[in-house]
């Protein structure tokens, strides 16, 4: 299926927010020890993003600054508004401040950023 | 091929060779075993011997201990004579390579029927802090079958049990090597469930790159969240119950085979999954 490069960005960033949100939640589980356990799970969100990685050029090279830009914005902003509506409702223990620092490591582990 | 040798393998390899495992099931005038239709040799009407499973020797290990231990069956109703000797297998090994644990489980696709799995699911249950790591390699050298081993403490397998519908699943089948019975009252963590429920959503967006193995897997995930927090029986086969019903199928192999209509199971998968989220985030302040 042909898909243009917007429409590979836009479902690359919802799986990289989808784990970023999924790393942030573990750290509120109660449990460590059960806590532990989940930690392998958002596997599943990135093992995604990395299909839509590899049909986003540059392949093989880091993207350029001004989709980094785009791209780390709109993951931050996503994570932050599911992460926002979920403490509105009550959610205890979300550190917001893991946010950027989260987005930024996925980032690098998708090789689209240094 | 000459009758005799046909006669002769019948005979002395397929019959000498056949063992199957099964359980006895209640009837209401006298009670029976069942085994499968579709089999070599045991014709109707052949005679055979029924001993209890506990009784059977096991298979002598390389080291020459030969002990005899029987292992606890959990909603298995039969399971291949094949699987039988990988189960002792590993159950020595990890007797014999773990200092101390309460109890050893194998579960997930292992302990379905057939071979279709492509590792062992093994729970430790332990205390301890044991490296695991050298003894998956002892055993997928010894089996040439991949382990995924995860020890856990007594405590946070109850913990698990009671808040965690993919545990209750997990363990819902499993060969244990100790009696396995926990009374468990079902507990609703919305953070566990939470976070397992992120797990379900990649499939809402991603339809079309995800295989039907994963497209069941993220399903079954929702659906077994569905029927915890309903406080249903959680099993594979409720969930997968649960899953034809959810999304009209007549047959679970119709995810498994990717032959989903994108558009219907889509707007349904959605919906369960909103609604699932609600109830989720409704148990915060409660």
């Amino acid at each position: 299926m042909v898909q243009n490069r917007n429409k590979l960005l836009d479902l690359f960033i919802g799986n990289i927010a989808n784990a970023v949100v999924h790393r942030i939640l573990e750290r509120c589980i109660d449990n460590q020890e059960i806590a532990k356990r989940y930690v392998k799970e958002s596997a599943t969100s990135l093992e995604i993003a990395k299909r839509y990685r590899e049909k986003i050029n540059p392949t093989e090279d880091f993207l350029p600054v001004k989709d980094i830009d785009y791209i780390r914005t709109k993951i931050v902003n996503k994570v932050n508004s599911e992460l926002i509506f979920r403490i509105s409702k009550g959610y205890k223990g979300i550190d917001l401040d893991l946010v950027s620092k989260f987005a930024d490591d996925a980032l690098k582990e998708m090789k689209v950023a240094e | 091929m000459p009758d005799f040798i046909e006669t002769f393998i019948y005979h002395y390899v397929i019959l000498r060779n056949m063992e199957l495992i099964s359980t006895v099931s209640k009837g209401s005038r006298m009670d029976q075993i069942y085994i499968p239709k579709n089999r070599h040799g045991l014709s109707i009407g052949s005679y055979v011997v029924i001993k209890p499973l506990e009784n059977a020797p096991e298979q002598a290990q390389e080291d020459g201990e030969n002990k005899s231990k029987r292992y606890f069956y959990y909603n298995i109703d039969s399971i291949e004579p094949l699987k039988i000797r990988i189960i002792n297998e590993i159950m020595f090994m990890l007797h014999k390579y773990l200092d101390s644990y309460d109890n050893i489980l194998i579960t997930g696709s292992f302990a379905e029927n057939g071979f279709n799995f492509n590792d062992i699911d093994i729970v430790v249950v332990s205390s301890s802090n044991t490296e695991i790591k050298p003894i998956q390699a002892k055993i997928q050298e010894r089996t040439g079958i991949k382990a995924d081993i995860i020890v856990i403490a007594n405590d946070a397998l109850i913990e698990g049990l009671s808040t965690d519908p993919l545990y209750q699943m997990m363990l819902s089948k499993c060969i244990a090597r100790e009696r396995f019975i926990y009374k468990i009252k079902d507990r609703i963590d919305y953070k566990v469930l939470d976070l397992h429920l992120l797990k379900s959503k990649p499939l809402i967006d991603n339809f079309d790159v995800l295989n039907g193995g994963e497209k069941y897997h993220l399903t079954r995930n929702l659906a077994a969240i569905k029927l915890f927090l309903h406080s249903k029986k959680i099993s594979k086969e409720s969930v997968d119950r649960e899953i034809k019903s959810i999304f009209s199928l007549k047959d679970i192999m119709e995810i498994k085979d990717n032959l989903l209509d994108k558009k219907r199971f889509i707007a349904k998968y959605k919906r369960v999954y909103d609604e699932t989220f609600k109830m989720i985030l409704a148990g915060i302040n409660k």
